[in-house]
């Protein structure tokens, strides 16, 4: 899925106010692209471990998330969940100009995209 | 008992010191010289049981006793005896104590009088009390007559009152100035907003008082326009609170939805549980939440991993944490003033 999952972000990005974007696969190996300095690869993807553990932890709470967004004061980080366990992240910048409806559009084809 | 003649008043202390119990009876027997009747109980069981074969002037609460302290049993009181006039007695007065049974319906809120001669003015007190006019105004339940209706009554009669509602965990007031809707304030909320939150509630208990200038006027308008809006909110089953719309993630961070936002979404989105919590964690407004425990703990959980990542990544404060799952849309907020979970169903989001 690797190679499927880069020509996705490729083919998709960068996108307007994405700073960002991190997906982790079915083996805990990590894909990620930082668009500007404001993030490092090693951020997003220790955040990505957090926030797939968040999404977890939902699961007591009788909550089965598809999708997150968590909303922080500078950037909020989308997050969607596929069904195998792989996950992509967007970390997004809170300023005008973001295609929220393309970033939507790019997460929904990310849990449509094919396994290996 | 009580019902044996008019004239003498009757009291009930409840205290699991047995000792104090057994030494106030005979005291204060002694003070009233006959025209007090004294009933004892050792702890809220025995306590009920006794409220339910008489009925008395003024309980007297001990606040320290176990299982259920005084300020819970005046919780208790206030739904199964809503009127009984209570006062709190404690050894151990804190401004905490005293808040928290004042606004749990306490009418004095005493302390226990370390030297024998204090006891005549708390005799005094609990005599003066007992002996009092009832106050203006009525207290009632309002399982069977509605808010709209006690509303109605007093808007019709051009009447100026203030409505206290409360339930176990909201508590809120509505002003009537000369027959006009002129504030209301539920918790941090006031406005129409606070105003329709509390006609949402399905059960709790009212006081009518005496008016009082509200801190400021924050309704307009109608009182017909605005009790028809409830209705209609109710109807649809929407509530006062409502995530922004219309896109997933979308909105500012720190955005409050208002009233205004229900027509927006009328029809679209359907509200199926509320919790607000304020900073410290008190409930505020819970609406058909199954375990409100569960809940406090989420909010909880998500304060916690909010502030992992911030200290992960150049993030900023957190806001809010937005849901989407198959069956809708959960919208969790933890802002240093208040917490706040909205689950909705029936989003074009969820269902995409």
């Amino acid at each position: 899925m690797k190679e499927a999952l880069q020509a996705f972000l490729d083919r998709n990005l960068p996108l307007p106010g994405v700073a960002a974007c991190c997906a982790r696969l079915v083996d805990r190996t990590f894909v990620s692209h930082c668009y500007s300095d404001w993030f490092t690869t090693a951020q997003v993807e220790q955040s990505l471990s957090r926030l797939a553990l968040a999404a977890d932890s939902l699961g007591y709470h009788g909550i089965q998330p598809a999708r997150l967004c968590w909303v922080f004061e500078h950037s909020r980080i989308h997050l969607t969940l596929r069904r195998d366990g792989a996950c992509l992240a967007f970390f997004v910048e809170n300023r005008p100009g973001v295609d929220n409806d393309k970033l939507q559009a790019v997460l929904e084809e990310f849990t449509r995209l094919e396994a290996p | 008992m009580s019902g044996e003649t008019t004239k003498r008043k009757a009291f009930l202390f409840v205290d699991d010191d047995a000792g104090f119990l057994t030494g106030i009876q005979e005291l204060f027997s002694e003070m009233a010289r006959g025209k007090w009747d004294i009933f004892t109980a050792e702890n809220h069981a025995q306590a009920l049981a006794l409220l339910a074969k008489l009925r008395v002037d003024v309980v007297v609460l001990d606040i320290g006793m176990p299982v259920m302290d005084g300020i819970q049993f005046l919780q208790l009181l206030g739904r199964t005896n809503p009127g009984q006039q209570v006062v709190m007695l404690t050894g151990e007065v804190t401004e905490e104590r005293r808040k928290a049974a004042l606004e749990g319906g306490a009418v004095l809120f005493l302390e226990k009088p370390v030297v024998a001669d204090s006891y005549a003015a708390i005799f005094a007190a609990l005599d003066a009390l007992a002996g009092a006019l009832p106050q203006g105004g009525f207290r009632g339940m309002m399982r069977r007559v509605g808010l709209q209706e006690v509303l109605q009554l007093e808007c019709l009669g051009r009447k100026s009152s203030i409505l206290e509602i409360f339930t176990g965990k909201v508590r809120g007031r509505i002003f009537i100035s000369e027959g006009s809707i002129v504030h209301a304030e539920s918790g941090v909320l006031q406005g129409e907003v606070a105003l329709y939150g509390l006609l949402a509630l399905r059960g709790g208990e009212f006081n009518l008082l005496p008016f009082a200038e509200p801190p400021r006027r924050t309704i307009q308008g109608q009182w017909e326009s605005l009790l028809m809006e409830a209705a209609r909110l109710s109807d649809e089953g929407q509530k006062f609170l409502e995530p922004d719309e219309p896109g997933f993630g979308a909105a500012e961070p720190g955005e409050v939805a208002t009233a205004g936002a229900l027509d927006r979404s009328a029809g679209q989105v359907r509200i199926e549980e509320i919790v607000l919590c304020s900073g410290a964690g008190e409930v505020l407004y819970e609406w058909d939440t199954k375990s409100l425990e569960l809940r406090l703990r989420l909010l909880e959980q998500i304060e916690q991993q909010a502030a992992q990542l911030s200290s992960l990544a150049p993030v900023g404060r957190f806001d809010r944490l937005e849901i989407i799952t198959p069956d809708g849309r959960i919208v969790c907020q933890v802002q240093p003033d208040r917490r706040l979970f909205v689950r909705s169903a029936g989003t074009k989001a969820a269902i995409a």
